[in-house]
């Protein structure tokens, strides 16, 4: 068993070196189209970050002053959810609205510390009907003469501009990056085959006497696998140094220029990077499996 | 050990390279294949490592038909066959002892079985000084004394020789078949294609002759004609 991994990896590495440019252009190949895939993901959390506020069915948002009392804001919630044309008003008290805040300003420290000593609470009001701009303009109005209410926010324009701009974004980059990825399979898919083209005769010789199709088959696959996880891995390295620089870029946006929250600064990227390694890996062990089974009689 | 029955073989419809072909070789067996260029001699050799099936008939080896054999059976069946080529096919960036030790590697021998079996055989060949030589720094005889050593470094039923004379001159063909004629009397069956006239007569074996395809003579301690 021992020599037969010894036998496998001397001969990927063997073969790897052997066709080093066209090693070269598949691994980068992976890296752009891995790269512009886990930017696409990158892309559409960021601008989920910045629609935050008003997806998830949430039309309305309504802002109680900061240290309203219990009994207040009851009073406010009964006014809200005795109008029939409201479907529900979920409440975010000031602990709540404080972990969203800090959120949404993670770049920000300065506008944070701002806003927190003053923080708001708010309602996410639904209403029944949420096509009805007469009506969200109607229910705005009655609310802000509610006591307590310091505001009440309705998605703009520059809202509805911005979820079109993230489907236009987010459907082009991810067909680039698919028929990129499709691209770099294709690509270790021939590496493979001009490896096994050129050590033809060994594989004949490895045939006649008696080596079995997958043992002659695993250098190769593994050559592809290798050449996918590379180029993932770069991919992932470029792609974290990209979100990181244009992180730090964003905090010197000025405070109005609607791009505060267009960031991504969980541990999403990181999980984005580790889904690039294993896809990386698939389109590798693909690409190469495929040439390795239809190129062994060469 | 092999046998044929109404074995036949075409590669298209105009030309048939094998008709009808019956004969048995038993172990221990030296056999000629003789015949001009295109008679069907390295047809018959590639029916018997299952290279090549059969339209018609069944080859049988070692006791199996091989014809009905699953391709994943056929590497285990080729690891009791050797081979020998007219090119030798040694891989020019291997040194003697790594073109040997590769047959062994490839079918799995841990290390220890190659550093004990690879020098024993190359002794046998008469390579034991040469170790270490490249292909292209070794004579055809040498090489095809490499390609010797490593067709029979498993100790295969059965060594398939397919012109090995074919590109050496008569005094070191000569030494060629002294080693095979060794080898055979170690119990290996040896099946050999040639048509080299000299050899053929002067090693006094079965003669199986073919024409356009066909079996046309079958001879023990026979010679060449």
């Amino acid at each position: 068993m021992i020599s037969r991994i010894r036998y496998t990896f001397r001969e990927m590495w063997a073969s790897l070196s052997r066709n080093l440019t066209l090693t070269a252009a598949a691994i980068i190949t992976s890296t752009v189209s891995l790269f512009l895939f886990g930017g696409t993901l990158l892309i559409q959390r960021a601008f989920d970050n910045q629609l935050k506020l008003w997806t998830g069915g949430v039309e309305m948002i309504v802002y109680v002053k900061h240290g309203a009392a219990a009994d207040q804001v009851a009073l406010i919630q009964s006014a809200l959810t005795d109008q029939n044309v409201v479907e529900s008003a979920d409440y975010c008290d000031e602990v709540c609205s404080t972990a969203v805040a800090t959120s949404l300003f993670a770049t920000d420290q300065a506008a944070l510390e701002q806003l927190l000593p003053q923080i708001p609470s708010f309602f996410k009001v639904k209403p029944v009907d949420k096509g009805s701009s007469e009506l969200l303009r109607s229910l705005k109005s009655q609310f802000l003469q509610l006591p307590n209410v310091q505001d009440v926010r309705t998605p703009d324009d520059a809202v509805d501009l911005l979820s079109q701009l993230k489907d236009f974004f987010g459907v082009r980059t991810l067909v680039l990056s698919v028929v990129l990825l499709f691209a770099s399979a294709l690509l270790i898919w021939n590496t493979i085959r001009t490896a096994m083209f050129a050590r033809r005769r060994e594989i004949e010789v490895m045939k006649l006497v008696g080596a079995t199709n997958w043992f002659i088959r695993l250098p190769f696959m593994l050559e592809g696998l290798l050449q996918g996880i590379v180029g993932a891995t770069l991919g992932s390295g470029a792609l974290l140094l990209v979100n990181d620089n244009w992180t730090s870029g964003v905090k010197g946006f000025p405070a109005n220029s609607g791009l505060k929250a267009f960031v991504v600064t969980d541990g999403y990227p990181v999980w984005v990077c580790f889904w690039m390694i294993l896809l990386g890996a698939f389109v590798g062990a693909v690409g190469s499996a495929t040439a390795a089974s239809r190129f062994l009689d060469v | 050990m092999i046998r044929l029955e109404n074995a036949t073989k075409s590669y298209s419809a105009e030309v048939t390279a094998l008709r009808d072909a019956n004969f048995d070789i038993a172990k221990g067996e030296f056999v000629f294949l003789v015949g001009p260029s295109g008679s069907g001699k390295s047809t018959m050799l590639r029916l018997m490592n299952r290279q090549e099936r059969p339209e018609k008939g069944a080859v049988w080896v070692a006791g199996r038909n091989i014809n009905d054999m699953p391709d994943s059976k056929v590497p285990h069946l080729r690891r009791n066959i050797g081979n020998i080529f007219q090119d030798y096919k040694l891989l020019s960036n291997k040194t003697v002892f790594e073109n040997v030790a590769f047959a062994l590697e490839v079918i799995g021998k841990p290390r220890h079985v190659i550093r004990q079996q690879v020098p024993a055989v190359l002794e046998l060949v008469g390579l034991g000084g040469k170790t270490e030589r490249f292909p292209h720094q070794l004579s055809g005889g040498e090489q095809q004394r490499v390609s010797i050593a490593r067709a029979f470094v498993n100790r295969p039923l059965i060594l398939l020789a397919d012109e090995p004379t074919g590109n050496l001159d008569p005094a070191t063909g000569e030494g060629i078949m002294r080693l095979l004629d060794r080898i055979n009397k170690t119990g290996t069956t040896v099946v050999m294609a040639t048509h080299d006239q000299r050899i053929v007569n002067m090693m006094r074996k079965r003669v199986i002759q073919f024409d356009r395809g066909v079996i046309v003579r079958d001879q023990a301690r026979g010679v060449y004609e």
